[in-house]
């Protein structure tokens, strides 16, 4: 967003060398929270249905909450650099369409077209960066008038219905098992793990604190401040056209509406993994615990035999508690016990 | 700077189509634009103090859904519903404000919350949409008075008169105050969080407006009737020129961003791009909307 | 300074207008005006009934007559209702649309009919009375499909319900008549019931989510998505179980596929026709050329029912000798079979459903003479009305066992 935002919240820039540990402790009790409320969900679920809170159902949670898991990385990183990415349904959707346009089944040595896919939706979120740093356009608008323009032009390029099937890789990324492990799991470890060295221990994730918490700040500390307002959004989008991708191999098909779904869980998995959405704080592991809080609730709530209304009412008041219990006002009280 | 965008698309649009120039037609447009148009006033309010009101969609549907299960007759039964929604929008505001401005939530989350447990609240009392809104606020609340003047209009003007008058008042100020700068509000004695609280609360009175203006314009229920709202407001006070950080911007131009939004698919309808593409240009003008207004009030300043 | 921007922006709209409306504004002369109003598009029932209304509107006569405009105005009703009000403005003839609601339209509707447009909607309905529905609504899919799928499970077992979208009136027929079925057998036990918004990925995804609760499901009542209800138990390595669902051409393929039924596939294909759209079009042409004199009705589309027995695979490119589904090479899981329909749409073929190609050599053909009245439905296709007493009986299935 504008500066004046950042100027106003320098409330929570820490000073230089206690910034480490206090960002650990924080990101340990934070992701801890959501882990346990994410336990207690699936023991608690046990009284709805018996079968649940299995391994089978552990494993259903994981590969549904794949998706939103990898979204939340970008969007992380936006709200991290103050900013906010609504044009995830579009490049959502954007990855999966190419990837049964152009890479398509007929070639499984096709594989190496899809870096090339993530790469066109790379682009789309430099136009987005771009459009925000020169025109001046706010964020929201930006990444709102992409994902429309984006939507759009894949309409107009399929002529309203999607062709082609899924491509091998996809498939195999999402229905092929590794040491008695599906893969999704095993992908879905790495790009966490990898995430959260990227965001917490990597010198560009500290510059994305940086931008986020003062640009101006930032900039006299010599961060290069346009590249790291620009990084998050690219980032952003190949996530989104990697889940696209994800998404054809899952469900051998791409859709034109097939990233609508995904905007708005993937702002409540940052803000219930403890993110400020005003930008400058926040970590992966928690929005990781958020994606998987999210999901695990989504199951279990449609186990539920109440109608929909019901159930929509349930899944807001248990939102409501999560985010009650995770708020910072907590987490600085059981800091100050601690200490 | 909103204001002089609406007059080009106006004129392009009554170019393209004389018909608009009819009393029906601009009536129509009116009618079209005020639910927007007040949902954008009232997320403006929340906005300029700071947040984000995602619950704008769940009150609009609740307000509407009431309207359509429990019609009630003639003026007097208009009155009451009327009540009944600013009521519903008081009563979910309030709890948004005790979330955000006592327990010191983060406004999108907390909104996001009860904008769910609100559509839940909708789907409960209506399952499927059907329903009919009163037939006197449905035939009254879209028509002309004299015969000239949209009473549509009229309801948006008094809104934007209400907020003239509250913005001169302490409370008006203290909510540009805490929305540019919290901590310096509240050293300068505001009491932030009674401000916040009642900010919340005023704009979901308005959101119970939009809804009651909703369903006067389609005459009917919808348990989802407020979701299409939702990013549409947003856009609306973005376009208007408010930031979405805070402590800038006002009511009237969120509202004339509103209508623009809504005068942008008649231009576009009119102007006949192939409807596939529709979104490109609606895209492209969002972005150009607000890189202009922005241009323009540096060039304003400037002077 | 500020004058300055201002004039030069008006310059630049006012040419940018000028182009436009000498591409609209040119051909128009003495054709019907024709709009096309979707709600939205892009999956692919919409776009094949959108591509259907265009390779009719282009095939002789109906390309020297019609001047066909499509509109797309989102999932929002009060964009239809503005895309409604601009057609009555533009001088419309008629409006062939799928309405995004059956009620929020009403004023709008009525108040282009009474400047004379005529307004069919095509599938999902309003309840206006100057509107004529063109629907399947009337035909009793979800008591059929449900009747069908407790005969396959004798009467006894657990099931899922994958429903359409929450708050939609045609989500509540369908399920309100399918429950009036299942609530007859003390035996069948609804132990899921989701959204799937009609939808293969979201069907997939609610489906894997009941599973997890429920491993011990015995059959599946499915609205349209269902391939994806498919594969999500072959993804859980479940068996295959009875289900009925709509007309996706992975689904009749799969009913027919000898693998599936080892697996345990057994079921039923109906549901929702995109054909219904060229229907409507070609009835609003037929009054628009005083072919025919038809006053504003709800008009009834006939239920498709193809059980898994009677699924064949088209070797051409239209449904000839019977055969209902085209193969994999031809057209994606996702293509809704019942776009074509030989007596009513002669006219086209796969290629139309597609691409809105019209088909070398063809010409339009007359509608037979006779239209089915559609029954009433309350709050669908007519309210304030009546529901005939018969509402929920079977018309392609009798109940085989009994409660």
């Amino acid at each position: 967003m504008t500066n004046d935002l950042r100027q106003a919240d320098t409330r929570f820039a820490q000073a230089g060398d206690t910034r480490t540990s206090a960002k650990v402790s924080r990101e340990t009790i934070s992701a801890a929270t959501v882990a346990v409320l994410c336990v207690l969900l699936l023991v608690g679920a046990r009284f709805v249905s018996p079968a649940l809170g299995s391994w089978s159902q552990v494993e259903t949670v994981l590969i549904l909450g794949f998706f939103l898991v990898v979204l939340s990385f970008g969007q992380g990183l936006v709200i991290l650099s103050g900013g906010l990415d609504l044009s995830l349904p579009g490049t959502i959707t954007l990855g999966g369409i190419l990837a049964t346009g152009w890479v398509g089944t007929s070639d499984p040595a096709a594989w190496y077209l899809l870096p090339v896919v993530l790469a066109a939706c790379g682009v789309v979120g430099l136009i987005s960066a771009l459009g925000i740093i020169w025109l001046r356009v706010p964020p929201f608008i930006m990444t709102m008038a992409m994902s429309i323009i984006v939507a759009s032009a894949l309409l107009g390029y399929t002529n309203g219905s999607p062709r082609g099937a899924a491509p091998y890789v996809a498939v195999a990324l999402m229905k092929g098992h590794v040491l008695g492990m599906p893969v999704p799991v095993v992908v879905l470890i790495c790009f966490v793990v990898l995430g959260w060295l990227f965001q917490s221990r990597s010198v560009f994730g500290r510059y994305v604190y940086a931008v986020g918490t003062n640009v101006e700040a930032a900039r006299i500390a010599g961060v290069p401040v346009t590249f790291s307002r620009i990084l998050p959004y690219v980032v952003s989008a190949m996530c989104a056209g990697f889940v696209g991708i994800a998404l054809v191999g899952y469900s051998s098909g791409a859709t034109l509406r097939m990233g609508d779904d995904y905007l708005l869980p993937s702002i409540a998995a940052v803000v219930i993994g403890g993110s400020s959405i005003l930008g400058g704080r926040g970590t992966y592991l928690g929005s990781v615990g958020g994606a998987i809080l999210l999901t695990t609730l989504g199951t279990i709530i449609s186990a539920l035999g109440f109608e929909f209304g019901l159930r929509t009412i349930i899944e807001g008041s248990i939102v409501l508690v999560a985010l009650l219990l995770l708020r910072e006002e907590l987490f600085k009280k059981l800091w100050s016990i601690r200490r | 700077m909103i204001v002089g965008i609406y007059v080009v698309l106006y004129a392009l649009y009554v170019y393209q189509q004389p018909r608009a120039l009819s009393a029906s037609a601009i009536a129509a447009l009116f009618n079209n634009s005020a639910p927007l148009a007040l949902a954008a006033a009232g997320q403006a309010l929340v906005v300029i103090s700071r947040g984000f009101d995602l619950s704008v969609a769940g009150v609009i549907s609740l307000c509407n859904v009431t309207l359509a299960v429990y019609p009630m007759a003639g003026p007097g039964g208009a009155l009451i519903s009327v009540l009944i929604c600013m009521a519903i929008g008081l009563l979910v505001g309030a709890v948004n404000g005790l979330l955000v401005a006592v327990l010191r939530m983060q406004s999108i989350a907390a909104t996001l919350a009860t904008m769910i447990i609100c559509q839940g609240i909708a789907l409960v009392i209506l399952k499927a949409p059907g329903g009919t809104v009163a037939d006197w606020i449905a035939d009254e609340m879209t028509g002309r008075l004299w015969n000239a003047i949209p009473v549509s209009g009229l309801v948006v003007a008094i809104v934007v008169a209400v907020w003239l008058l509250i913005r001169r008042t302490n409370f008006g100020m203290a909510i540009y105050a805490i929305g540019a700068d919290e901590q310096s509000a509240s050293l300068s004695g505001m009491d932030t969080t009674r401000v916040r609280f009642l900010t919340y609360a005023l704009a979901g009175v308005v959101y119970g407006l939009a809804g009651f203006m909703l369903s006067a314009q389609t005459a009917t229920g919808n348990p989802t009737a407020g979701t299409p709202l939702l990013m549409l407001s947003f856009a609306a006070v973005a376009l208007g020129g408010t930031s979405l950080a805070g402590g800038r911007g006002g009511l009237f131009a969120s509202v004339m961003g509103a209508a623009v939004l809504m005068l942008l698919q008649k231009v576009l309808f009119s102007s006949g791009v192939s409807s596939f593409y529709t979104g490109v240009f609606q895209g492209a003008a969002l972005i150009l909307a607000v890189v202009l207004s922005g241009v323009l009030s540096r060039i304003g300043e400037a002077k | 300074m500020r004058l300055n921007w201002l004039k030069t922006s008006v310059a630049a709209a006012t040419l940018v207008a000028a182009a436009l409306a000498g591409t609209a504004h040119s051909d128009a002369q003495d054709k019907f005006k024709i709009y096309l109003s979707l709600s939205y598009s892009g999956n692919a029932w919409q776009s094949e009934a959108a591509n259907i209304v265009k390779a009719l509107a282009a095939t002789p006569p109906y390309d020297q007559q019609v001047e066909l405009i499509e509109n797309i105005s989102g999932t929002d009703p009060q964009a239809q209702i503005s895309a409604y009000e601009s057609m009555i403005e533009a001088g419309a003839d008629a409006v062939i649309s799928f309405p995004i609601s059956s009620t929020a339209l009403n004023r709008t509707i009525k108040r282009g009919c009474d400047e004379g447009v005529l307004f069919f909607m095509y599938d999902a309905t309003v309840t206006e009375s100057c509107a004529y529905n063109v629907s399947y609504l009337s035909s009793g899919f979800g008591e059929n499909t449900a009747q069908a799928l407790v005969n396959e499970l004798g009467g006894q077992g657990k099931i899922f319900l994958s429903r359409g979208v929450p708050g939609n009136s045609v989500d509540q027929r369908h399920t309100d008549g399918a429950m009036s079925v299942f609530s007859k057998y003390p035996g069948i036990e609804v132990v899921a019931e989701y959204y799937s918004y009609w939808d293969d990925r979201t069907t997939q995804q609610e489906t894997a989510k009941a599973l997890t609760a429920h491993p011990d499901v015995d059959g599946i009542w499915a609205q349209a998505g269902e391939y994806g209800a498919i594969q999500a138990l072959l993804d859980a390595g479940h068996a295959l179980v009875p289900m009925t669902g709509e007309n996706s051409a992975g689904f009749r393929l799969a009913l027919a596929d000898p693998d599936m039924q080892a697996k345990g596939l057994k079921g039923v294909s109906a549901g929702s026709p995109p054909a219904q759209s060229g229907y409507a079009f070609k009835l609003a042409m037929e009054i628009l050329t005083k072919a025919r004199e038809l006053a504003p009705q709800n008009i009834e589309y006939p239920l498709p029912w193809v059980p898994a027995a009677d699924v064949k695979v088209c070797a051409g490119d239209s449904y000839e000798d019977g055969c209902n589904v085209f193969p994999p090479e031809k057209v994606p899981s996702s293509f809704v079979s019942e776009v074509l329909n030989p007596v009513l749409l002669p006219e086209v073929n796969v290629e139309s459903a597609l691409n809105g190609t019209p088909v070398a050599g063809a010409t339009i053909q007359p509608l037979p003479a006779d239209v089915v009245k559609a029954s009433n439905q309350p709050g669908i296709n007519c309210d304030p009305c009546d529901a005939p007493p018969d509402m929920y009986k079977l018309t392609k299935v009798e109940a085989t066992v009994q409660p």
